[in-house]
């Protein structure tokens, strides 16, 4: 049994942070100056490990810690330098919701911690069981937040239809688990692996069965169609200083649950999963697209591009192992432009309030010049406009899909993209063209928002001009 | 040992569990209905379990598992049936339709 504190020092420290805020909070009644500070350290802490664990273990040096439970690789302390710093940046862009609800706020950045700690994880966990259980404590953690205001316009609603569905959808998922337990005997993943590398099994229908139920529950957390239904009603409904987070957390530690899950275990069954990812991919790109189209709500169509980013992502993982690099650019660089968007939404429409009706957004540029070029610049990554980081991201996960033979997904990716230019370029119209409504108020832009704003904002231009750096750091974050 | 008969149970209860979540209009019923699911998961782990007889009883301890986490799910979930109530009077969603489209 290998037992090393390292291994698992993002979790001890953010743990650590949470139990410190809590108990301080109820014994001293401080201020929200405190949490923000054992917030960041927190968020520090554990980036800081998962550094510490990147430069150990990238690449081919990953370990196996406490019994096979915990995998320690490239692509785990990858996946923790990109939650922790993300979930910290939503956190500061929300920080009107967590002034504005009073002494709830600090159980507000306590559930953050939380759901940031179960996301890194989820990717991080070599063991079936300890993969659900890092599924619950960040799905728990996302139900209570986006439901956080309680009244709200929707906010209930949007907790309730994210709670009911999101807990179908693991019910599937566990049910997927059993079967692979059932079919390999372990619920190791690399024991799962030794197992199915080395044996024949004759009759494959409980195992594929399970892979199937698996995508189904995996698939509802990264709102790919068909199991996208929820996401427009929960992004739209959750109040503006969670949805940077719901949207953004969700994406990374859903892609690196199904990349692990999918290319360790199920690796040599990659010709029995690839045609399902590949159909989800190219459902979630169209339909994605289509709806987004049609949305007059500015939060309601980031969920609907978000479900078209999934498709995206998906594209790349149809080649498996060798996509998993291009996964992960795509994933990072998509992290940071939707959290910098929904920054802006919940400075322009407000923290507390889930409506954001794209009439908020007419001649914004009049009014606050720099929101309108930052939410300009997300608008054309997120559909791909060359010298951003959303191009490259989308030249990689269409060069990997290529090299699978999957082509025709390749020019249905590329269709999408052009029709996305539409709905995204609609934003940028509003926002510069259209004459502001009389009684328009000014953004009110704080510290914290302004530097969220303004690190996705420099991540997306300098990754969209020097890529090279990130793409090769992508290498080293593949699994054991 | 022969696992078919739980088996067939587990999978008769997952399907209940799924056609309640479907069918049914109140937000505490289909609560329920997702529990059914979960135990129908749990019985499929234990029945495994002890048909593989894995030394390591994963099966087993994976249900125990199962069960603390549906009871944490369970304490959120009714909690936010319980503010729907509050603010509606009513728990039935099919009136939840502030948000489509």
């Amino acid at each position: 049994m290998n037992l090393d504190f390292l291994a698992i020092a993002p979790t001890v420290i953010i743990v650590t942070a949470v139990v410190l805020l809590l108990m301080v909070d109820v014994t001293f009644q401080m201020t929200h100056r405190w949490w923000g500070i054992a917030a960041a350290l927190g968020f520090v802490g554990a980036t800081t490990a998962s550094v510490w664990q990147w430069i150990e273990h990238r690449g081919d040096d990953g370990e196996l810690f406490f019994s096979d439970m915990l995998a320690v690789d490239g692509f785990s302390s990858f996946a923790g330098m990109l939650v922790f710093p993300i979930a910290g940046l939503g956190l500061m862009a929300g920080w009107q919701l967590v002034r504005g609800v009073g002494r709830r706020g600090a159980e507000f950045v306590a559930l953050s911690l939380i759901a940031a700690s179960g996301a890194h994880l989820m990717a991080a966990s070599a063991n079936l069981i300890m993969l659900f259980i890092a599924l619950e404590v960040f799905s728990i953690s996302l139900y209570v937040l986006a439901g956080f205001t309680r009244k709200g316009e929707g906010a209930d609603e949007a907790a309730l239809k994210y709670f009911l569905l999101g807990s179908l959808a693991s019910a599937v998922f566990l049910y997927g688990i059993a079967l692979i337990f059932a079919a390999t005997g372990t619920t190791s993943m690399y024991g799962a692996k030794a197992f199915l590398d080395s044996t024949l099994i004759l009759r494959p229908g409980i195992l594929l069965a399970g892979i199937a139920l698996l995508l189904v529950g995996l698939g509802f957390k990264v709102s790919a169609a068909p199991f996208h239904v929820w996401a427009p009603d929960v992004y739209q409904g959750s109040p503006g200083g969670v949805t940077g987070f719901l949207a953004a957390g969700a994406k990374i530690a859903g892609f690196a649950a199904m990349a692990r899950v999918l290319v360790v275990p199920l690796g040599s069954y990659i010709d029995d999963w690839a045609p399902a990812i590949a159909v989800m991919a190219a459902s979630s790109v169209i339909i994605g697209t289509l709806f987004a189209i049609a949305q007059t709500d500015l939060k309601r169509m980031l969920a609907y591009s978000s479900v078209a980013h999934a498709g995206f992502i998906m594209t790349a993982l149809v080649a498996g192992p060798a996509g998993i690099g291009d996964m992960w650019f795509y994933v990072s660089t998509y992290a940071f432009q939707v959290v910098g968007a929904f920054a802006i939404a919940a400075v322009v429409s407000g923290a507390l309030t889930g409506r954001s009706p794209l009439s908020d957004y007419a001649g914004l540029s009049g009014r606050s010049p720099l929101l309108a070029a930052a939410m300009g610049l997300f608008m054309l990554s997120m559909a791909g406009i060359p010298l951003t980081s959303g191009f490259i991201g989308k030249a990689a996960v269409f060069r990997a899909a290529i090299d699978a033979d999957y082509l025709w997904l390749v020019i249905l990716g590329l269709v999408a993209a052009v029709g996305g230019l539409f709905f995204y370029l609609r934003l940028i119209v509003v926002m510069y063209m259209q004459p502001e409504a009389e009684d328009a108020a000014h953004p009110q832009v704080r510290l914290g928002t302004r530097f969220a704003v303004g690190v996705a904002a420099v991540v997306t231009i300098v990754v969209g001009f020097v890529p090279w750096p990130l793409l090769d750091w992508v290498k080293d974050a593949i699994p054991l | 040992m022969i696992v078919n008969q739980f088996l067939v149970l587990a999978a008769l209860l997952f399907s209940i569990g799924i056609y309640g979540v479907l069918v049914r209009r109140n937000a505490v019923l289909v609560l329920l209905s997702v529990e059914l699911m979960l135990t129908a998961v749990n019985i499929n782990l234990v029945a495994f379990g002890a048909f593989l007889q894995d030394e390591l009883l994963a099966g087993q301890v994976f249900a125990l598992f199962v069960i603390a986490v549906a009871a944490a799910e369970v304490g959120i979930g009714l909690a936010i049936v319980v503010l729907i109530f509050r603010n509606r009077s009513s728990a039935n969603i099919d009136e939840l339709n502030l948000l489509k489209w």
